[in-house]
């Protein structure tokens, strides 16, 4: 044979990997179900950061951004993974060094510091013209209009309800928590879930996070409390006292919680139901495919927060938005990307797996969601759902965490009376009213 | 001349290093220290003199978090000096796996703070956690403690976690030290007629001081700013019992975005960090002079 038709060693593993690549490239056009045109090579780089990297959430928001990036040429979506407790400080240091990502996932409570930065992209004139936008519920804009200027697409929404275990109620013989329980409802039948020989509590109530004093807050509310009254603090009034003190007995006398309480934060809220240790908390849907998981679907259902005696209730939205930043380096692909989340398909897989409500009301109405017990209590909670009342000042958001905490805190742990800590606390957000 | 300048030239890199990583932000937090800086709210911001300083003093949390730092800092040091040296005693013998123990015993210093505050949590955890479960089993406890809930035990909780993870640092120093003592002084002592605590108080003790006395103070300026393992373990908390002055820095900045009274506590705690260098820098060359 002619020595030029004989395949050195390397030319052959040359033309190996060669090939190789050049399939494998290929069946992954294949094997992706969303095809579309191929991505020109031009294609502008959108950075996008979100902020929960835990498995699930990962692996979907890759394949999301994947399917934009095949669905059209322009833009190419990079998806920047920071942990959740460095998001906000990573945020904060790239718009001051002028360097934000074009878009990113964040919560609502951050966005007005961010506005406040001037560092938020008005988002109003395009809202206000897309497709959609009278398919997302009123409310879900509330969460991110801020003086009047839409700032953020709101990715998901969703409230709070309580969640219980069907199975154990059984096994104990407890009835049914009711959609319009009372507060003695709510504390007989944590009484009821309280079997310290087994190890077991009736409410898990979180101390821990900003959450733990808007979960305080909501039962203020059930009772006549506001927050804000006539444009002025009105948390430290009699009703929003004698609420709190009701509330935080349920840890201090009621013996109906885990003594870990004061430092539980929403992931040991979490997993102390879906260990077993706690029968009954308070949080939104975005752990309800978790409790599927952990407890199984058929053993946990959720029911709306009890009525207070002033026949009250109350449960706080918030939303999980897509926000673009004014000194991004590419804003019209981080709206089309944004625009492209909220589609229905893709807003759907989000909402879904992830156990979140969606804002629009074409997707929140298909059965997935209208029909799941696990979403009952939230479905049921919209009517008296509002907007948490610690957004109405930016400088409140990092106050509550910084100051607000620490001061419930000790009112849990008795340093401090609630009429105490209402005072203390209605002084720190008056002082932070920008 | 041209030769000295070439050695001033030799040190340019590391000045410039030097300069940019450490005297810049130095003096970028002492200026921004002086100024009202909110990053939301950059229409107020201005140079107000000492104003942050003047708040600090009136601000009664920093003083407690600057009283925790203290507690952190002596309850952490001197329980893993005593670990590290009643470790680093036992290390010195010879024994048979003694360089497999060594190894063993590094591990803690080793593991990253944030795995080890992650991995306490859940030791110290009050309803599922192994110490509790331990404790009940043995007939000690009667009911689940709440080990970083309760503010009376948290602080106790995390100093015992950094203990743990320190011992091996000042076993390994010490056990350098006590390697580095000539045995003819303990033999010549033993030919003296001199008992095991004798030996142990006049020679061992004066002939490690020098590294007793490096290893502490390094220790409690690492300590001092060690944010990582309360930072995850607590967040401060509960209501701020376990708040150190870093921890409550980071809040400031992170959590308020008040970057210049957070730049003002940075100052303070390297005024109190400079206070003690020089304190144990003149101790220190008491002790050089005197050995």
């Amino acid at each position: 044979m002619d020595d030029r038709w004989v395949l050195s060693r390397r030319q052959l593993l040359k033309t190996l990997v060669a090939s190789g690549v050049v399939a494998a490239a290929d069946l992954a056009w294949w094997e992706e179900p969303l095809v579309g045109p191929r991505r020109a090579w031009g294609a502008q780089p959108v950075r996008f950061q979100f902020s929960v990297p835990e498995p699930k959430r990962t692996a979907l928001v890759e394949s999301l951004a994947q399917r934009f990036n095949q669905s059209q040429k322009d833009f190419e979506v990079r998806v920047e993974f920071v942990p959740q407790a460095q998001a906000r400080q990573k945020l904060i240091t790239s718009i001051a060094a002028n360097n934000p990502p074009d878009c990113c996932q964040v919560w609502d409570n951050w966005v007005g510091e961010f506005e406040g930065m001037g560092a938020v992209e008005d988002l109003t004139p395009r809202v206000r013209d897309w497709k959609h936008y009278k398919d997302v519920t009123p409310i879900a804009w509330q969460t991110v209009t801020l003086r009047g200027k839409i700032l953020s697409f709101p990715w998901v929404v969703t409230n709070d309800s309580v969640y219980w275990r069907t199975d154990r109620a059984r096994e104990y013989g407890i009835t049914p928590p009711r959609d319009d329980w009372t507060w003695d409802e709510f504390q007989a039948t944590a009484k009821a879930f309280t079997k310290l020989e087994k190890n077991q509590y009736g409410f898990g109530m979180r101390g821990q996070g900003t959450w733990a004093v808007l979960y305080a807050t909501e039962f203020m509310y059930a009772n006549g409390a506001q927050v804000l009254k006539d444009g002025k603090v009105a948390i430290n009034s009699k009703e929003a006292a004698e609420g709190l003190e009701w509330y935080l007995d349920l840890f201090r006398k009621g013996k109906v919680c885990p003594p870990s309480v004061p430092t539980d934060g929403w992931r040991s809220i979490v997993e102390g139901f879906g260990r077993g240790i706690t029968n009954m908390y308070i949080h939104n849907s975005g752990s309800s495919e978790e409790q599927k998981d952990f407890v199984g679907p058929q053993n946990f259902a959720t029911v709306p927060l009890p009525l207070g005696p002033a026949k009250k209730r109350a449960s706080f939205y918030f939303s999980e938005t897509l926000t673009a930043f004014r000194n991004g380096k590419n804003r019209d692909g981080a709206w089309r990307f944004m625009a492209w989340l909220m589609e229905d398909e893709p807003n759907f897989m989000y909402c879904k797996t992830l156990g979140l409500l969606p804002a629009r009301k074409a997707i929140a109405d298909r059965p997935e969601f209208a029909r799941d017990p696990a979403y009952a209590g939230f479905i049921k909670s919209f009517p008296f759902s509002i907007v948490s009342p610690y957004l109405a000042y930016a400088g409140w958001g990092g106050k509550l965490d910084s100051e607000g905490v620490p001061l419930f805190q000790q009112a849990l742990v008795g340093k401090l009376t609630a009429r105490e800590f209402l005072e203390k606390f209605a002084e720190v957000l008056a002082k932070n009213m920008a | 001349m041209a030769r000295a300048l070439t050695g001033y030239l030799y040190l340019v890199p590391v000045a410039v290093c030097l300069g940019g990583t450490i005297v810049f932000p130095i003096l970028k937090a002492m200026h921004m220290s002086l100024y009202h800086h909110v990053l939301f709210k950059p229409q107020e911001y201005g140079f107000i003199g000492l104003g942050n300083y003047s708040a600090l003093l009136r601000d009664a949390t920093f003083w407690l978090t600057l009283w925790n730092s203290f507690v952190w800092v002596f309850g952490s040091v001197s329980l893993q000096f005593l670990g590290g040296f009643a470790a680093a005693l036992l290390l010195h013998q010879s024994f048979r796996g003694r360089a497999f123990v060594r190894t063993v015993t590094l591990l803690p210093w080793i593991v990253p703070g944030v795995v080890v505050a992650l991995v306490w949590e859940w030791l110290y955890q009050p309803n599922y956690g192994v110490i509790n479960d331990v404790l009940l089993r043995l007939g000690v406890l009667r009911d689940r403690v709440a080990w970083l809930s309760d503010p009376g035990l948290a602080m106790g909780a995390v100093i015992a976690t950094n203990v743990w993870r320190g011992v091996p640092f000042f076993a390994i120093m010490l056990l350098a030290g006590l390697q580095a003592i000539p045995d003819e002084l303990y033999e010549a002592a033993r030919v003296d007629g001199a008992p095991v605590t004798r030996r142990f108080w006049h020679i061992t003790l004066p002939l490690l001081r020098p590294i007793v006395i490096v290893a502490t103070a390094t220790r409690i300026i690492w300590t001092f700013n060690y944010a990582d393992l309360i930072f995850v373990m607590t967040g401060g908390g509960p209501a701020n019992a376990t708040q150190i002055t870093s921890t409550y820095t980071l809040l400031m900045a992170y959590a308020n975005l008040d970057f210049g009274y957070a730049a003002t506590l940075s100052v303070v705690l390297l005024v109190v960090m400079l206070v003690f260098t020089v304190l144990y820098l003149r101790v220190t060359r008491g002790i050089e002079s005197v050995t």
